[in-house]
């Protein structure tokens, strides 16, 4: 499903002295099957945006589309919107309650209201995708897990109520290198194989570079870009002023012409830099 | 949601009653609802609403934000107001249904009581709006300070409320942030009967739960590395010192007082 916004405003604490303009006039579109990145600093106004799109928050003005549903409109049953757009809240592990990793992941698809057949199922599917074995995870306690292991159990959560798009708020916050790479090739995966729309909020530039076909800038709640990551990373200049940096690889190249080595050829990760570097040496 | 909750918050602000030693507003607080048990006639209560106006208007707190304080007790006041104004017996009829009639001394009572309720939690509110948690926690210390000799133990008491205050708006975005993930997970807590909400409580209470535990555990660590042994030998960043506003509002407090007392015991 796509995701349209237009005009959209949040206000927090309307009326109080420290109100503040989280989003302001904020419009674009992500298309079906996308696999967009919202960047932005912190306070840019990333989570209040995403938090919008299930309808958890309500705008202060401006309408939204999912699919062909505009969810801004009165009477519109938000936990039927919720089933088809799953929301990944930042460290999800932290809303782990029940009993057995089973449970908890079930806990979307029995509010539902699946037959227990497909609850299981999903919950199998859930699990696999998320790399946990269910013969060994299903029937533990949550709370005995690691981190890493706790945050897929959340991921596997939402997962299992099979979303068609699938918002994460900076999904790999706090986890080492092994598990960071974990869950983003896991999304990588679940984004070929289903199919379904991936919105990643994050401030990493590397991981959007590798992962994102279009990508968002936000400052100050405002949308100040938006275009493919090579669209997106040309501008240097505007993403040092809103204080982001371009990803590690783009800056190697920016030093390399510097100093009189051009590389000829736009690169944004680690893999296209050395593969350049290297046919550059060859010539 | 949660954030409507304005009873006992903080707010910013840089007006002479923020601007107050916090022991005296704890005591000239302590006065006024002293004061409020003394007093027995119309001309009392308009002493004491007027000072209170005068405070609120001194405080720059906007009354919207006051009133929303007082929103969670509304109802216990309509009922106080109700049961005083058909239950109390005395002076003439003014107006009656079956069994049920309202007096003079009844109308009487139940204005004068709702007042009453108006004022304590208003005045009280007023202390918190302008105070702030930590100011106040370090007067109360200073306050208790003189018990120790017969076992308070001042600064510990202290401690615990600082921190228990300190967390209250960590605990409430935590539960915010909980709800909201369980409402994507499609929990629902505004339908259904009181049985199956209490149960819907169910995935925000365990989370909060284990969220509490180890934030408590974290912290104490982290008092632990600071060297954080108690009360004994600590000394402040900011220490509390009166000011000619102190002098100022207690003036006001101590006639006030004064005033009502002379009614009590003179003209009631």
């Amino acid at each position: 499903m796509s995701i349209r916004v237009e005009h959209l405003t949040h206000i927090y604490n309307k009326g109080l002295t420290y109100e503040t303009k989280a989003l302001d006039d904020v419009s674009f579109e992500i298309e079906e099957g996308a696999f967009a990145g919202i960047i932005g600093h912190t306070g840019s106004g990333k989570s209040t945006l995403i938090q919008h799109f299930n309808g958890i928050l309500k705008p202060e003005s401006g309408r939204i589309w999912v699919g062909g549903t505009e969810i801004t409109e009165k009477g519109i049953k938000m936990t039927e919107i919720r089933k088809r757009v799953g929301l990944v809240f930042q460290y999800p592990e932290y809303q782990l309650f029940e009993e057995t990793v089973a449970k908890d992941i079930a806990f979307g698809p029995m509010k539902m209201g699946l037959s227990e057949e497909e609850i299981d199922k999903r919950v199998r599917d859930a699990m696999e995708l998320v790399m946990l074995d269910y013969d060994v995870y299903a029937e533990r306690s949550p709370f005995e897990l690691s981190g890493g292991q706790k945050r897929r159990v959340a991921i596997a959560g939402v997962l299992a109520m099979k979303p068609s798009v699938l918002i994460l708020d900076e999904p790999t916050a706090g986890l080492d290198p092994k598990a960071h790479h974990e869950i983003l090739d896991m999304l990588e995966k679940l984004h070929e194989l289903d199919g379904c729309t991936v919105i990643l909020v994050s401030h990493n530039m590397e991981d959007m570079a590798e992962i994102a076909d279009t990508i968002i800038v936000m400052d100050h709640g405002k949308v100040v870009l938006q275009g493919t990551p090579r669209e997106v990373y040309g501008q240097r200049e505007l993403l040092t002023d809103i204080g982001l940096e371009a990803p590690a690889a783009m800056q190697f190249t920016k030093i390399l012409e510097e100093k009189g080595i051009s590389l000829q050829e736009s690169v944004m990760t680690m893999d296209e830099t050395a593969e350049a570097i290297l046919r550059l040496l060859r010539k | 949601m949660l954030k409507d909750i304005t009873l006992g918050q903080y707010y910013p602000g840089d007006s002479v009653i923020h601007r107050m030693d916090p022991r005296f507003k704890i005591i000239a607080t302590l006065l006024y609802i002293v004061a409020l048990f003394i007093m027995v006639n119309f001309t009392s209560y308009i002493f004491t609403v007027t000072f209170l106006v005068v405070v609120v208007a001194l405080s720059k707190v906007p009354l919207k934000f006051i009133l929303r304080g007082m929103k969670p007790i509304f109802i216990i006041l309509i009922l106080t107001f109700l049961l005083n104004l058909f239950l109390t017996r005395g002076g003439d009829n003014l107006f009656s249904i079956g069994f049920l009639s309202i007096t003079t001394q009844g109308l009487r009572s139940a204005v004068f009581l709702a007042t009453r309720l108006i004022l304590l939690i208003t005045a009280s509110s007023i202390l918190t709006y302008t105070t702030k948690p930590i100011m106040l926690t370090d007067g109360i210390e200073s306050l208790l300070k003189p018990f120790k000799v017969i076992g308070v133990p001042a600064h510990e008491l202290a401690m615990m409320m600082s921190i228990a205050l300190r967390f209250i708006p960590t605990l409430m975005e935590e539960t915010d942030r909980i709800m909201k993930a369980q409402m994507a997970r499609g929990a629902d807590f505004e339908t259904g009967n009181l049985i199956t909400r209490a149960r819907g409580l169910v995935p925000i209470l365990i989370p909060l739960f284990i969220g509490s535990l180890r934030r408590a555990d974290e912290l104490a660590m982290a008092m632990e590395a600071r060297c954080y042994q108690g009360g004994e030998g600590r000394t402040r960043l900011h220490s509390l010192k009166y000011s000619y506003l102190d002098l100022i509002g207690a003036i006001a407090i101590a006639a006030l007082l004064a005033v009502l007392i002379v009614q009590r015991f003179w003209f009631a």
